[in-house]
């Protein structure tokens, strides 16, 4: 299987570290002036707890003043590896690229554990280093995935799509399967630096933690740790369709590779969740989702002959049922939800339709359950909306015969 | 009267016999013909397609594949080799076809012969127009709906019927069939629906093409509230 390649010189810099405990990784360019001081200052607040380990703090970009690969002067547990960032294509593939490389750099290292981090810092302290390395190092985590404490209507679409669908398969109940920070074990880092380097696409292709790992091996244990991290998505200029397609689009991809081992899945096991959960704040201001709708109902009125290509009859009934209700008494059922998203993934297999234009089309869809969703949770504490996101996540797992049904026999089946 | 009309009938008669005699092994050799390439071209796009699965030439098409499966989405390129030889094939056997019946029509296969290649290309050029309009109008009517456009049905129908128009004069020309009319029709058509469209503008929206421009050009700079939803 396909490396990641690495050059001459990123290469001497490993040879001169030889080895470290734990690598961590930013997944994009940094300042060094910046990652220097604050490295520094995360070991000196962890102490003694990891007094006896090598810390390999590794980014995309040029060294700093010092000589890179040199331990600072005092702390000699500490080194700074720069490396040349891979060739990107789009936003999110350059951070899989980016994460998959910091991986690629703690397997050649022998790294007991490797954290990956996003290239905002924000998830650079202490506390989340700690809880990273705990889970792996003390708990033999293979994988340890962030809950992040997130606003109720930030991340709809890991939310609607990414996270549910994902727990579906893999039987993991991540809630974030694509995320900007995670640790993973030495063992687990070649694989994960090596995972979809083949495919056709590898240049676009996102990195799937926790598909990677359930694919791998079965008995990888993977934890959740909860960190109080708030990323900036730069959203300027990103069309939600464009983006919606790059990250869906990837996920059925995984879909369709990984169909012989998701297929023998049934259920999904709970995954241990150390560190404690951030109180956020629950007076979130109502949302009038009429926008949304809007462009569901559009799409209902124009794109009624592209769904006709991709649903089955008994969904797009109730599609039609549900535009003729008043706004205020839109829902989107969860179990109509899930179907629809299958039905695409399988459309997605079976090339029913050019694929840019199948996930363009699945974008008034989502919007629909969007402003179902937002509307839904609005009246909700954030305790209810989290319940409510299990309960939207059984459904998919209730679902999922229907999945196979389809997908194993996708001209017999008529639902 | 009748002996002569009935000695007339039966000369054409005759006649006719005679030519169907004349062609009956021209045509027997034309289907002949016909159905050995069919076969053979059955054969080696089987083979064909074989050799490029066993090369596993799909996948190292790569970028160029997914290129392609964006216009046409259940064609792989293997297929595609696949079918564009079996319909060499195909063609080559009307082609021998056509001219074992020209030993005994010299005119006929002579001027069959010659518009073929016409044919071919003009078949050709109404595929390619059909998929390209497809695939163009379904573009601009899903992009139309996710840009929120209320008229996305209408642009992209108007997207679809251009490129129709505009492969149906290509065709028409490359057939040879009218060439003068169908420029001189096609440049009037296309001239109109500018010219149409440009009064449309230009004299009955003057007056609100001008507040716009006013309001806009008058307008304080916008401060976009922040988004409270965040989808990613």
């Amino acid at each position: 299987m396909a490396a990641v390649e690495f050059t001459e010189e990123t290469k001497q810099q490993v040879e001169r570290i030889g080895s470290a405990d734990v690598v961590v990784g930013i997944a994009g360019a940094v300042s060094p002036e910046e990652l220097r001081p604050r490295a520094e200052r995360i070991l000196q607040e962890l102490g003694s707890a990891v007094s006896s380990l090598r810390f390999v703090f590794a980014w995309p970009g040029k060294a700093p003043a010092s000589p890179p690969g040199e331990s600072a002067a005092d702390n000699p547990a500490l080194a700074l590896l720069p490396f040349s960032p891979p060739p990107q294509a789009e936003v999110w593939a350059g951070v899989s690229a980016n994460q998959r490389a910091v991986l690629g750099l703690a397997a050649s290292l022998n790294a007991r554990v490797c954290i990956v981090l996003g290239s905002d810092l924000a998830a650079l302290d202490a506390r989340a280093i700690q809880l990273f390395a705990y889970a792996v190092l003390d708990r033999q985590c293979g994988l340890a995935m962030p809950v992040y404490l997130a606003a109720r209507y930030d991340g709809l679409l890991n939310s609607g799509i990414l996270s549910p669908l994902s727990r579906a398969l893999y039987g993991r109940r991540i809630r974030y399967p694509l995320a900007f920070d995670f640790a993973a074990s030495g063992a687990l880092c070649g694989a994960l630096s090596r995972s979809n380097l083949a495919a056709e696409n590898a240049g676009n292709a996102l990195l799937w933690p926790v598909t990677v790992a359930s694919t791998q091996n079965a008995q990888v244990q993977v934890g959740q740790v909860h960190i109080d991290v708030h990323h900036k998505v730069a959203t300027e200029g990103l069309e939600l369709s464009a983006v919606l397609g790059q990250l869906v689009g990837s996920l059925f991809h995984e879909m369709d590779v990984c169909a012989s081992h998701w297929q023998r899945i049934r259920g999904s096991q709970a995954t241990p969740v150390w560190g404690n959960a951030g109180e956020g704040s629950d007076d979130a201001q109502p949302i009038d989702p009429q926008s949304m709708l809007d462009t569901f109902l559009l799409g209902s009125r124009n794109l009624d002959e592209v769904w006709r290509l991709i649903l089955p009859p008994n969904s797009l009934l109730e599609l039609r049922r549900l535009t003729r209700r008043a706004p205020d008494q839109f829902r989107l059922p969860d179990g109509l939800w899930a179907s629809i998203v299958y039905d695409f993934a399988l459309a997605w297999r079976l090339r029913t339709l050019s694929r840019g234009h199948l996930l363009g089309a699945l974008t008034p869809l989502y919007l629909g359950w969007a402003a179902s969703w937002v509307r839904e949770v609005s009246s909700l504490s954030n305790a209810d909306a989290e319940q409510r996101l299990e309960q939207l996540a059984r459904a998919w797992e209730e679902k999922k015969p229907y999945l196979l049904s389809r997908w194993r026999w996708p001209d017999r089946f008529n639902p | 009267m009748w002996q002569q009309v009935e000695q007339s009938l039966h000369s054409s008669m005759g006649l006719v016999m005679n030519k169907i005699a004349t062609m009956l092994p021209g045509i027997l050799a034309f289907i002949v013909a016909f159905l050995f390439f069919l076969l053979l071209g059955w054969l080696v796009s089987w083979i064909v397609s074989r050799i490029l699965s066993g090369l596993r030439f799909d996948e190292r098409m790569g970028r160029g594949a997914n290129a392609m499966a964006e216009f046409s989405p259940r064609a792989t390129p293997s297929l595609l080799i696949g079918r564009i030889v079996f319909w060499c094939f195909v063609i080559a056997g009307v082609v021998v076809g056509v001219s074992a019946l020209g030993t005994s029509e010299q005119i006929v296969s002579g001027w069959m012969l010659a518009y073929v290649p016409r044919v071919v290309g003009a078949a050709i050029l109404l595929l390619a127009g059909n998929v390209l309009a497809r695939f163009v109008s379904r573009s601009v009517l899903i992009t139309g709906v996710n840009l929120n456009l209320s008229y996305a049905r209408l642009l992209s129908m108007g997207v679809r019927w251009m490129i129709l128009v505009l492969t149906g004069a290509m065709v028409l020309d490359h057939l040879a069939l009218g060439s003068e009319i169908v420029e001189l029709g096609f440049g009037i058509l296309f001239g109109g629906i500018v010219f149409a469209l440009s009064l449309a503008v230009g004299l009955g929206s003057r007056d609100l093409v001008s507040r716009s421009l006013e309001r806009e050009a008058a307008r304080p700079a916008e401060v976009v509230p922040p988004e409270k939803i965040h989808h990613f």
